[in-house]
């Protein structure tokens, strides 16, 4: 449905003080919209601070009453703004501006500059406030001690010179007002209040209710494949079969595992168990959630991609039977759409309610899926690129968990063996090793 | 294991606000969708309790008389409001999912007994969602005004309502936070919103919902995708392309189109992936000027096994099949497709997208797709959906207009 929602450029601008979790907002933002298909990026008006004035700004840096820091500060401010600006003239579609702008005057300057200099684009303000001394003591822990700011200092001092920097900020701090005019969502103390101003459109719509949705409860997602079918064995693809007898052990050895897992009653009763309309996954949770006492959704938006007219056939098949369909998915198996069946870009946007729920779940979710489907769900919480995902290892037989932190996912990948039970964490088993340069985090990708 | 619907518990929704601030319009589009995802929802107002009881004077309009000198008539709404509160909490304790409630609610006082007899008579859990509707927009009120009161002003002239209003605005109380509700404050149609301590699945779609309410009456046409060779064959489903009358009466289509919209080219235009609706799409567009957005939820629904058979064919291959689609025709799912249910939920992002714009809407789709479509405006339960009529070469324009939804039929020769 992107086609001509694609027509206004928008840019989305961060307000508020320091350890309010606008720079979480902005990458959880950016990974939702790069997700849905739209060029985004971030523009971080720190991280521009740190290249041209250096690191090692200490909170005097921050002072409003320091002129000289001050006008190195705005100066960077713009430059961040007109590369901003230059990328929404050119093929950029959304922009987000990541930054304080905690004064009228610097808004009403990013505000004018946008509508001068950018064609038809539409702004979106986002004001992040707390006043919860503890979550933002605990936000500076989380992000901004590894920071390159304070790696040189000690976590005491480099905390202390930080809440300094905050209050030269509150000294000048002035919170949007309605006579600004301007689009703006407020979201206050993580969503227990929420404003919204002078919303319209189709994709700020769909941004503010991404925004209402957000948290920052570490919860932790488990994806799983369901157990072994028949056809798996076959090595058929479509279909709506039963388990095979391994994939019956499987599911009670999963169970077993997540028992473990959550050791009382109380604590199964809260994970939100997910999972589709077909015999095989329908099967597994069956047996998964008799152990753990627990009720589970059946979602037809978590079946398997539709194979259409290769349903039931093996690939050796597919490729005597319609040798240019299985050329073409070799080429481009993202865009590729079976015959009267879908593709992995119709999954994605078929999945995008079920990363609302999970992303608005404060409890466990556990998901009981088939490889398409949880290609796609795991390459939007672990923020791979969109060309990579169908070509995921989604092993069968395995539990993924993933715990979303603030500024990348944690996972964990445990083999279960359906006949003993044994439990292997799949440390080395990868083909190819991505690092990603801004988390240092590993992925594995199949070639 | 149930499908698409969440709820543990029963959820209340109760609307708060001054007359003629669309509280009445706000709970009806609420219940109509809110039935149409497949809940079990149902509004308790004055006037609904009023007509239920036969102790209550049936000529007077009881929501009209507001004058709060007349201490009498402050009496009966008084009575009338804790009668519908009953009914609400009847009606949850049997098989009611969702209850909306629109009576005396405009003290924090009111809002408090409705709290405490809520606990007090529930013996269920359940979750309380106030909406509250704010206008300070003059122009905003006339219009709601001339939309909705205006009909039912028999002898009263609105002078003496607004006046009333004026009054009754004095002992107002708008939520608060410290009354530790959780709100949606809706102020001038939604140009500002505040939320407060929103929590819960339903109740995250319902604030989503309400973001997109408006109040343009703007037109909703609903097209079938034009004659293919199936038709012509009596076969169901498949993905054929138009025939040479198929892409005639597209050309008609068109025609037809161009004289209704009057040049307009911002109109939201829909179709489906499937190739007649592609090629209809196509075909009106050009003459129109504009391209339809193609979304793969506008589908036909899926047939499963039965696809590309003739009916002849599935009544004898599949008697078993033919013979629970009649016992259930809206839960039945054909075997490896879809139900009418599932086709709600798949259409469900569309729907959204229609409350959302502001501009006349153009669909083109197929039969099963859009019985869901015009249920949402017109049936109130939707277990009437398989026996709507949405005949080929025939436009449906819907207007929703407050309370109900104008509708006109044209065919195209």
């Amino acid at each position: 449905m992107q086609d001509c929602h694609k027509s206004q450029k928008i840019a989305i601008c961060m307000v508020g003080l320091p350890a309010r979790g606008k720079t979480y907002i902005s990458r959880k933002l950016h990974r939702y919209l790069n997700w849905l298909g739209y060029n985004c990026k971030v523009f971080n008006i720190g991280n521009y601070r740190r290249e041209i004035c250096g690191t090692e700004c200490d909170k005097t840096f921050f002072d409003s009453k320091n002129e000289q820091a001050t006008k190195a500060r705005n100066e960077c401010a713009q430059m961040a703004l007109n590369d901003l600006i230059s990328f929404l003239n050119s093929d950029g579609e959304i922009a987000i501006f990541d930054g304080t702008n905690t004064t009228k005057q610097r808004r009403n300057m990013v505000q004018c500059s946008l509508s001068q200099q950018c064609q038809n684009v539409q702004t979106l303000w986002i004001e992040s406030i707390c006043d919860d001394a503890d979550v933002i003591q605990n936000n500076i822990r989380l992000t901004k001690l590894n920071n390159p700011d304070y790696v040189s200092m000690n976590p005491e001092d480099a905390t202390k010179d930080f809440l300094g920097r905050i209050r030269m900020y509150e000294e000048v701090y002035q919170k949007i007002e309605l006579d600004e005019n301007l689009s703006f969502i407020k979201l206050i103390n993580i969503g227990e209040d929420i404003q919204i101003h002078k919303v319209k459109g189709y994709l700020l719509s769909k941004i503010i209710s991404y925004l209402m949705n957000l948290h920052i409860y570490p919860r932790p997602i488990y994806l799983t494949r369901h157990g072994g079918s028949t056809f798996n064995q076959e090595n058929r693809v479509g279909g709506d079969c039963d388990l095979s007898q391994q994939g019956i052990q499987y599911s009670e050895q999963l169970g077993k595992f997540l028992l473990d897992e959550f050791p009382t009653q109380e604590k199964r009763n809260q994970i939100h168990c997910l999972t589709s309309t077909m015999k095989r996954a329908t099967q597994t949770a069956d047996i998964v959630c008799n152990i753990l006492k627990i009720n589970y959704l059946q979602l037809k938006t978590l079946d398997e991609i539709n194979v259409g007219i290769c349903d039931g056939l093996t690939y050796t098949q597919i490729a005597i039977q319609f040798p240019e369909d299985f050329a073409q998915r070799k080429v481009n198996k993202l865009t590729y759409r079976y015959p009267r069946g879908e593709s992995y870009l119709d999954l994605i946007s078929r999945i995008e309610p079920i990363i609302y729920e999970i992303e608005r779940s404060r409890e466990p979710v556990l998901v009981i899926g088939h490889q398409a489907i949880l290609r796609c769900l795991y390459a939007y919480f672990h923020r791979n690129e969109i060309s990579e995902v169908p070509q995921l290892e989604i092993p069968i037989h395995a539990i993924i968990k993933l715990t979303p932190a603030a500024y990348y996912c944690e996972e964990i990948r445990i083999r279960i063996d359906p006949e003993t039970g044994e439990r292997k964490q799949i440390e080395e088993y990868l083909q190819y090793e991505r690092v990603n340069l801004l988390t240092k985090k590993k992925s594995y990708i199949l070639l | 294991m149930q499908q698409y619907k969440k709820t543990q518990y029963k959820l209340i929704l109760v609307l708060v606000g001054l007359p003629a601030r669309g509280k009445t319009h706000i709970s009806y589009k609420l219940n109509r969708y809110l039935n149409w995802i497949g809940y079990k929802s149902e509004i308790f107002s004055i006037k609904g309790a009023q007509q239920n009881n036969d102790g209550f004077d049936q000529k007077i309009d009881y929501e009209l008389e507001i004058d709060p000198a007349n201490q009498q008539f402050v009496e009966v709404r008084q009575q009338l409001s804790q009668i519908a509160a009953q009914q609400l909490v009847q009606f949850l304790q049997n098989d009611g999912d969702i209850a909306l409630y629109n009576g005396l609610t405009s003290t924090k006082a009111d809002r408090q007994k409705l709290k405490s007899l809520f606990k007090e008579t529930l013996k269920l859990e359940y979750q309380t969602f106030w909406v509250e509707s704010i206008c300070d927009d003059p122009q905003v009120i006339l219009n709601n005004f001339n939309e909705s009161k205006l009909s039912r002003f028999q002898d009263k002239t609105i002078e003496s309502f607004t006046n009333h209003i004026n009054v009754l605005a004095k002992d107002y109380q708008s939520l608060e936070n410290i009354e530790n509700l959780s709100y949606i404050k809706l102020i001038n149609i939604g140009k500002l919103v505040k939320v407060h301590m929103l929590e819960g699945y339903l109740c995250s779609k319902i604030v989503s919902f309400l973001l997109n309410l408006h109040a343009n009456n703007r037109q909703i046409y609903l097209v079938r995708s034009c004659q293919t060779e199936y038709h012509l064959l009596d076969k169901i489903g498949g993905d054929p392309e138009l025939s040479a009358t198929g892409r005639q009466h597209s050309q008609q289509l068109g025609d037809y189109f161009i004289e209704e919209l009057k040049g307009n080219k911002n109109i939201t235009f829909f179709s489906s992936q499937m190739k007649r609706g592609i090629q209809t799409a196509e075909i009106v567009g050009e003459k129109l000027g504009i391209k339809a957005l193609k979304t793969k939820n506008l589908d036909e629904i899926d047939y499963g096994i039965c696809d590309g058979l003739t009916v002849k064919e599935i009544a004898a291959k599949y008697p078993k099949q033919i013979k629970e689609r009649k016992a259930n025709p809206l839960e039945f799912k054909y075997p490896r497709g879809e139900s009418f249910l599932d086709v709600i939920h798949r259409v469900e992002p569309i729907i959204y997208e229609i409350e959302r714009s502001r501009e006349p809407v153009l669909i083109i789709a197929h039969v099963a797709v859009l019985k869901c479509l015009y249920a949402y405006y017109h049936c109130n339960q939707i277990s009437e959906i398989p026996n709507i009529d949405i005949p080929i070469n025939c436009v449906i324009k819907l207007v929703p207009i407050p309370y109900h939804c104008l509708e006109s039929r044209v065919i195209i020769k």
